[in-house]
């Protein structure tokens, strides 16, 4: 047909390497910041002996313990007994959180009994539930499990339920005409609206879900790079100490990354500056 | 209902019975911010027979989306009642296919998986000839080329004729049009009013077409139902009684379309003013 020409060739095309140019300016920015303070750090302890070595080790002290960890057996044993824990807890807050989401978002009667106590022990400081966690569950996985998910699942849970709440009527509209009823309509049209949203959701419970394992080895067990880190402070090995919260540092940049990757491959129809919703 | 199986006599004999009729319907909306009760439309009677084509008129607000989605089975009357083929309005059926006034495309789909939708649920997707028929409607509506974009890549014209593939490709009996052309440019437009025609003379589908151009109510239309508002209800049923087929140029000289031009302009006109006054 000769009117694809009339508006068929119009692809809105958004000025997305302009904006890749500028972070990239900053990138640099940050990375010269970051070599300043490392070369002031540097110089403050090594040079000019403003603070005892002890306290707080110089940069090069740091690296080479950081290099010590990397082909240290008991590191990565420690390593993949806390990623294991994390990797556990966030799956099931993943599955539980998206499910409980979806549910009390799209159902009405569930929003106006579940929601507020949902938001009630979302603002509760969960953290002070660690102590009782390890009462309960013992110095063991599941302890470190448990403080993962509770952690990680509420972001998960009000995001969606933020993302299920806000799916346009006339979407739902839409599926029904089309004959998507039930549950069929929740898996064709509710979840991928709902998904950017969760995702999102997911982000910000990774992220937790790391505080949650470490915060947990800390109060008690015998793995994991938690313990790892306090039982190096207790031995006042301050650069394997602050080469370790590095390691932590880089995991969980990792994990994000990884999140943002898969939200870009999993829903690349949504704007991601469009999502704003519970942290 | 008139017809019967049962009679001995012949059924044609009787008048055919509307394929969609309509009495007394009136819909009331709670709206729940000010706890009012919105009448948005009241005693509501109409029939259409199977294989017209009834073009709405109406100012804006008048409740004509309200009256198409009650036949939709989108919304639930409050008086009166919907037969469709006969049997009451209970929800959407593969009978009726609605193209929206706010196009509702799924976003995370793109625009073949977007006119797909049309037919996954009621006709499934065994066999092969499904892909041609999908690949037909997107051509029809001048979308080839754009099968593998997302509609946010759209302008609102072209997601507007993804809404239209959708419709055609389910293959309903009843077409339920809310504005299709309302965000198409003139020429397109003008193209595209064609080619419905074209596809509903040549397969006699039963067509409730809701436009804001006068013009297009009456090239298109059997019959004309204009709208008035406040509340909305039908203010007069006008046959147009022009032969087909009609083209712009064919009947900008005649009596009867400038007739009717000039007819439904004061008609609207008049709900136009009375509209303003009484805001
Ligand atoms: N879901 C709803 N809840 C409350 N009020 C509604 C709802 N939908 C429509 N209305 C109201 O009902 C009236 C009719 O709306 P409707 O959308 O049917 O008008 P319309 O004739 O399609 O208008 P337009 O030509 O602008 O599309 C309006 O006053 C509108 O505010
Ligand atoms: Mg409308």
């Amino acid at each position: 047909m000769s009117v694809t020409s009339a508006t068929g060739t119009m692809r809105i095309v958004r000025p997305r390497r302009v904006v890749r140019r500028d972070e990239a300016k900053w990138t640099w920015l940050l990375i010269g910041v970051i070599a300043a303070i490392l070369l002031v750090w540097e110089a403050a302890v090594s040079w000019l002996h403003l603070v005892p070595e002890a306290f707080l080790p110089p940069p090069t002290a740091v690296a080479a313990s950081f290099a010590q960890l990397m082909v240290d057996p008991e590191f990565w044993s420690a390593f993949a007994y806390s990623l294991g824990n994390v990797a556990i807890g966030l799956v099931l807050a993943v599955v539980v959180g998206v499910v409980v989401g979806l549910a009390v978002g799209w159902s009405p009667v569930l929003r106006f009994t579940v929601a507020p106590f949902l938001w009630l022990l979302y603002s509760t400081p969960k953290v002070a539930l660690a102590p009782l966690f390890i009462l309960g569950l013992g110095l063991g996985s599941e302890s470190k499990i448990a403080l993962v998910f509770l952690l990680a699942v509420f972001p998960i849970i009000l995001n969606t339920m933020e993302g299920a709440v806000t799916v346009s009527p006339s979407l739902v509209n839409a599926g029904r005409v089309y004959g998507v009823n039930g549950l069929a309509l929740g898996w064709k049209v509710i979840f991928p609206a709902t998904l950017p949203y969760s995702l999102s959701g997911i982000q910000r419970g990774a992220a937790l879900a790391f505080t949650g394992e470490v915060l947990g080895e800390f109060l008690g067990g015998t793995g994991g790079l938690g313990h790892l880190l306090e039982y190096a402070a207790y031995q006042f090995e301050m650069a394997e100490a602050i080469a370790m919260v590095i390691v932590m540092v880089i995991i969980a940049n990792l994990t994000l990354l990884l999140i943002s990757t898969l939200r870009r491959r999993l829903a690349p129809w949504y704007d991601d500056r469009k999502i704003a919703g519970a942290s | 209902m008139t017809t019967t199986t049962g009679q001995r006599g012949e059924p044609e004999a009787s008048p055919p019975a509307p394929l969609i009729s309509v009495r007394d319907l009136s819909v009331t909306y709670d709206v729940a911010r000010t706890g009012k009760r919105l009448i948005a439309i009241e005693g509501v009677d109409l029939d259409v027979h199977e294989g017209e084509f009834v073009t709405v008129l109406g100012p804006s607000g008048c409740g004509k989306t309200t009256f198409m989605n009650v036949v939709a089975g989108l919304v639930k009357p409050s008086t009166g009642t919907v037969l469709v083929d006969g049997s009451p309005v209970t929800g959407p059926g593969p009978d009726r296919a609605v193209v929206f006034q706010d196009y509702a495309l799924l976003p995370w789909r793109t625009v073949f998986d977007n006119v797909k939708f049309g037919l996954e649920m009621q006709k499934g997707l065994k066999g092969e000839g499904w892909r041609d028929r999908v690949q037909e409607a997107i051509e029809m509506v001048g979308l080839a080329g754009f099968e593998s974009s997302y509609p946010r890549e759209l302008s609102g014209g072209m997601q507007q004729r993804v809404g239209l593939a959708r419709a055609f490709v389910a293959e309903p009996r009843i077409l339920l049009m809310d504005e299709p052309l309302g965000a198409v440019d003139a020429l397109t437009r003008e193209v595209m009013r064609d080619e419905i025609d074209k596809l509903i003379q040549k397969t006699g589908k039963t067509v409730l077409f809701i436009t804001h151009s006068i013009e297009e109510a009456i090239l298109l239309g059997d019959r004309i139902v204009v709208f008035k508002s406040h509340p909305g209800a039908i203010k007069e049923v006008i046959e147009t009684g022009l032969e087909r087929p009609r083209s712009e140029r064919s009947v900008q000289h005649d009596p009867r379309f400038l007739e009717l031009r000039d007819h439904l302009w004061e008609a609207l006109q008049g709900e136009a003013t009375a509209a303003a006054v009484s805001k």
